[in-house]
């Protein structure tokens, strides 16, 4: 039906505005093919928002005519339709399945990228050919990186945030729905990039490499810049959930550490995020509409560019890690039935990291050429931040120390996640050295560092917390020993693949290349064997996921017996989270107390929300 | 057991393996090939690093595994002590950690001045880099080569420069590693050690050819140098490069 709003006319929409938008520069400005993409996607966006309905409440009002109540009521979903999931539906736990389906595709077609680099690299020689690694090898950054800034914090956040801090819904569910559905055709745009030439930086993108490659790196530009903006409008929707409609008596410092760990990454993207999409923005005005901002031939500054993009993408690094280790101390006290050691502390550590991840953003650039007199600070700022990060251990180890621990399969991710973050951890400390950085920048060091770092912080997190929440989110229980099945497998073969590239980064394998000297072809080909594994225990994942979702046993509405307030309503949640809003006494956190389950909660008699 | 039992014993464990791992690393050798007074250097940090790192490391390994083993519940019913923090282990890891961290920071720039050393050279290479080659000229004779030979025991500057995009000048052995920026000459310097034949490469991702981007370096006594420097023509035949020659650095 091309009558109603939906996916069928959002497609239609796309393809009528990528033909306006490439039409018009065609035959009025006769402009070349990359300024007839550029409208064109530009254009084919709005004409798919238009489409999938994401502006008609706003037009109706705009209008000035009234807006359907009935048809509003609608669009915020009906309980058990499947069909709300491929609408413009404003329920918040719709959309936060939303991005975390569309997070873990992503993530299989990423990981299929990455499966194609380990075919490439098992053994020296060139197997097919450098260009499409170098495309392949970029568009697996590109997914993965945001991967690990919306799965959190899009998925889990958006479906458990208003839960958490018992409200019916996000602040604003229209913005919320829109800030999701802007995704999609950016997805796309990264995904068909080879179609389109491919690109061949890597994710970051740096000039003048950017300037000289073809069409694919101009959608990736885009897409970036795109998934950006709605990276800004979620966080904005976040913050004034989280500081407007907390139940009553949930005082800042009542709040849930995963809440905690939100706010903080919200403020993160919406600070940092323009930043990024500023200097993406300008490199397509290089690109596009002839300026020279990175031109060094024209008076501009490569540099400049590797400051921007590092601006912003340090804090990133925190907007990928904070969710992940926010879940995981909302698991621990559950599981070590403690109350979480040094909460305040914990908070203090989010700010901290907070704040400090403006100012440590050049430690990616010790060997560029920038000021000399910039390395010292940077080192101290870079070195610094591991105060803070190394709270968390503190926090989970006091938490598990003298527990009464229950090895579920979020519990073992936990487990998994305090070994690989810390080994993050430590070899971060190495990079941020300038006399080691020298000698590792640039190798597989840095990408044994950082797969550790973001693989540890976010996807051991991710998983965690989509098993401690699948009851939650899907009503049933996921099969136990697939769960754990899965956790085992991919741990040893997440480390077999991944402790062997820091020696190959000290020995001196380059990152980023498609072929290697011959000495290191057995290790290699054992990182290869291994990285499949990898790919095979996210199939058992994909599979426990998808079967138990759809026949896994009932789930009683808290089988943790946990005491924050998502799991004092049903599974899943009626449409309005709660029958009543629950008043909160205390922390979440009152494990050991006498009679304390769940005692933070007071019966308290429906109340409206705070204004 | 008691609260302080498991402590003491945990701690036990966590010296004990401590003490080994340290004096396991203390002392190896971390970069493979060691041929200048920066790679050296960096080759002592590194080795003060793992061994900082090894008490860090099993900390937390220690105690996941006492936990996994000494902790685990038997039934789904009860719950452990109501724990909320202590004040004094908050302290002491948060003390702690700031100074661990101050004194690696101390190091790390002390070591970082070293590598730096004096704005003086005995001897000046400028390098080129382009998609996908690596060239050098020697000022002082107006020699111009693709594979770098340097003296031993002499203070070397590199002036660097690109012709097109980034790419990075790095020779493991040599502990140098710097990038080539378009528009922004930058330079390093270098103090080798050891005669021989190293490999070096570009490390920054530089398109198509980047991974075939390497170059030979050779590191020999002044008198083969000076030898080879007058066996070479001036000038490389067929490829002056397209910015010419760039000219000593004052």
């Amino acid at each position: 039906m091309v009558t109603a709003p939906g996916l069928r006319r959002a497609v239609i929409g796309a393809a009528v505005g990528f033909a306006v938008g490439g039409g018009l520069v065609t035959t009025v400005l006769q402009g070349d093919l990359g300024q007839i993409f550029g409208l064109g996607y530009i254009l084919a966006l709005l004409g798919f928002l238009l489409g999938i309905g994401a502006f008609r409440f706003w037009l109706t009002w705009a209008a000035g005519r009234e807006i359907d109540a009935a048809e509003e009521h609608a669009a915020h979903g009906r309980a058990g339709d499947w069909r709300r999931y491929f609408r413009f539906t404003t329920d918040h736990k719709v959309i936060g399945v939303q991005y975390l389906v569309t997070a873990f595709v992503l993530f299989f077609t990423a990981g299929t990228a990455a499966m194609f680099m380990r075919f490439e690299l098992a053994q020296p020689g060139i197997a097919t050919s450098k260009d499409i690694y170098n495309t392949v090898m970029s568009t697996h950054g590109a997914m993965m990186i945001t991967v690990a800034l919306v799965s959190i914090i899009g998925g889990l956040g958006n479906y458990l945030v208003p839960l958490m801090v018992g409200a019916r819904d996000m602040a604003f569910p229209k913005a919320n729905a829109l800030s999701y559905w802007m995704l999609p055709l950016a997805i796309l745009l990264v995904a068909i990039n080879p179609l389109l030439g491919g690109f061949d930086t890597g994710w970051t993108a740096y000039p003048p490499l950017s300037q000289q490659a073809n069409l694919g790196q101009q959608a990736y530009l885009m897409a970036f810049v795109t998934v950006g903006i709605s990276s800004i409008l979620s966080a904005i929707n976040f913050l004034v959930t989280v500081f407007r409609m907390r139940a009553p008596g949930m005082s800042l410092m009542r709040m849930p550490i995963f809440v905690w760990a939100l706010t903080v990454t919200a403020t993160l993207a919406l600070v940092a995020t323009s930043v990024v999409a500023m200097a993406f923005t300008m490199l397509l005005f290089d690109r596009l509409l002839g300026t020279s901002f990175f031109r060094a031939s024209r008076g501009g500054d490569v540099i400049l560019f590797q400051h921007l993009f590092w601006f912003y993408s340090h804090p990133a690094v925190y907007i990928m890690a904070l969710p992940g280790l926010g879940a995981i101390l909302e698991i621990v006290p559950v599981f070590a039935r403690k109350p979480l050691f040094a909460y305040p502390l914990a908070v203090l550590m989010f700010v901290s990291i907070g704040v400090m991840s403006f100012m440590v953003w050049a430690h990616h650039m010790f060997v560029s050429g920038m000021a000399e007199f910039f390395h010292i600070p940077i080192m101290l700022t870079t070195e610094l931040i591991s105060v803070p990060t190394g709270i968390v251990f503190l926090s989970a180890l006091g938490t598990i120390w003298m527990g009464r621990i229950q090895f579920t399969v979020p519990m073992l991710w936990v487990f998994g996640f305090l070994w690989a973050f810390l080994i993050g951890g430590i070899t971060g400390v190495f990079l941020a050295d300038v006399p080691t950085d020298i000698t590792l920048s640039d190798t597989y060091f840095v990408v044994a560092h950082f797969h550790y770092t973001i693989v540890g912080g976010t996807i051991f997190g991710l998983f965690a917390g989509t098993y401690y929440w699948f009851p939650k989110i899907t009503g049933r229980m996921y099969d136990e020993r697939l769960g754990r099945l899965h956790f085992w497998w991919f741990t040893l073969a997440f480390n077999a693949t991944f402790i062997p590239m820091f020696w190959l980064g000290i020995e001196g394998m380059r990152r980023r290349v498609a072929d290697y000297p011959a000495g290191f072809g057995t290790v290699n080909l054992f990182i290869s064997f291994a990285a499949l594994n990898i790919a095979l225990s996210v199939a058992v994942f994909a599979f426990n996921m998808v079967r138990s979702w759809r026949r896994g046993p009932q789930a009683a509405p808290n089988p943790w017996r946990a005491q924050t307030l998502e799991w004092q309503t049903a599974s899943p949640p009626p449409i309005a989270n709660f029958d009543q809003i629950p008043t909160v006494t205390d922390t979440p956190y009152q494990y050991g107390h006498p009679g304390a389950a769940p005692g933070s909660l007071g019966a308290a008699p429906a109340r409206r929300l705070r204004p | 057991m008691t609260p302080r039992r498991h402590l003491l014993t945990a701690g036990a464990v966590w010296l004990v393996l401590s003490v080994v791992g340290v004096l396991l690393v203390a002392g190896i050798q971390i970069i493979p090939v060691i041929a200048s007074r920066e790679a050296e250097i960096e080759n002592g940090a590194f080795v003060l690093l793992t061994a900082a790192s090894v008490p860090i490391l099993m900390l937390v390994v220690v105690g996941l595994a006492y936990t996994a083993i000494r902790f685990r519940a038997t039934d789904d019913i009860g719950d452990g002590p109501p724990i909320h923090g202590h004040v004094g282990v908050q302290a002491a890891w948060v003390g702690i950690s700031l100074l661990l961290v101050i004194g690696l920071f101390a190091y790390g720039a002390i070591g970082l001045v070293d590598i730096r050393g004096a704005q003086s050279a005995d001897f000046e290479v400028n390098v080129s880099a382009e998609q996908w080659e690596w060239k050098f000229e020697y000022p002082a004779t107006g020699v111009k080569s693709k594979e770098l030979h340097i003296p031993v025991d002499r203070r070397v500057h590199l002036n660097i420069e690109s012709i097109d995009v980034i790419h990075s000048f790095w020779v493991p052995a040599l502990g140098v590693k710097q990038d080539a920026v378009p528009g922004r000459p930058t330079h390093i310097y270098t103090t080798a050690t050891d005669i021989g034949t190293y490999p070096g490469m570009c490390a920054e991702l530089c398109g198509l050819g980047h991974t075939g981007m390497t170059m030979t370096v050779v590191v020999s006594d002044q008198a083969a140098l000076d030898a080879w420097l007058t066996q070479q023509p001036k000038g490389l035949p067929g490829s002056p490069g397209p910015h010419g020659s760039p000219g000593p650095t004052p």
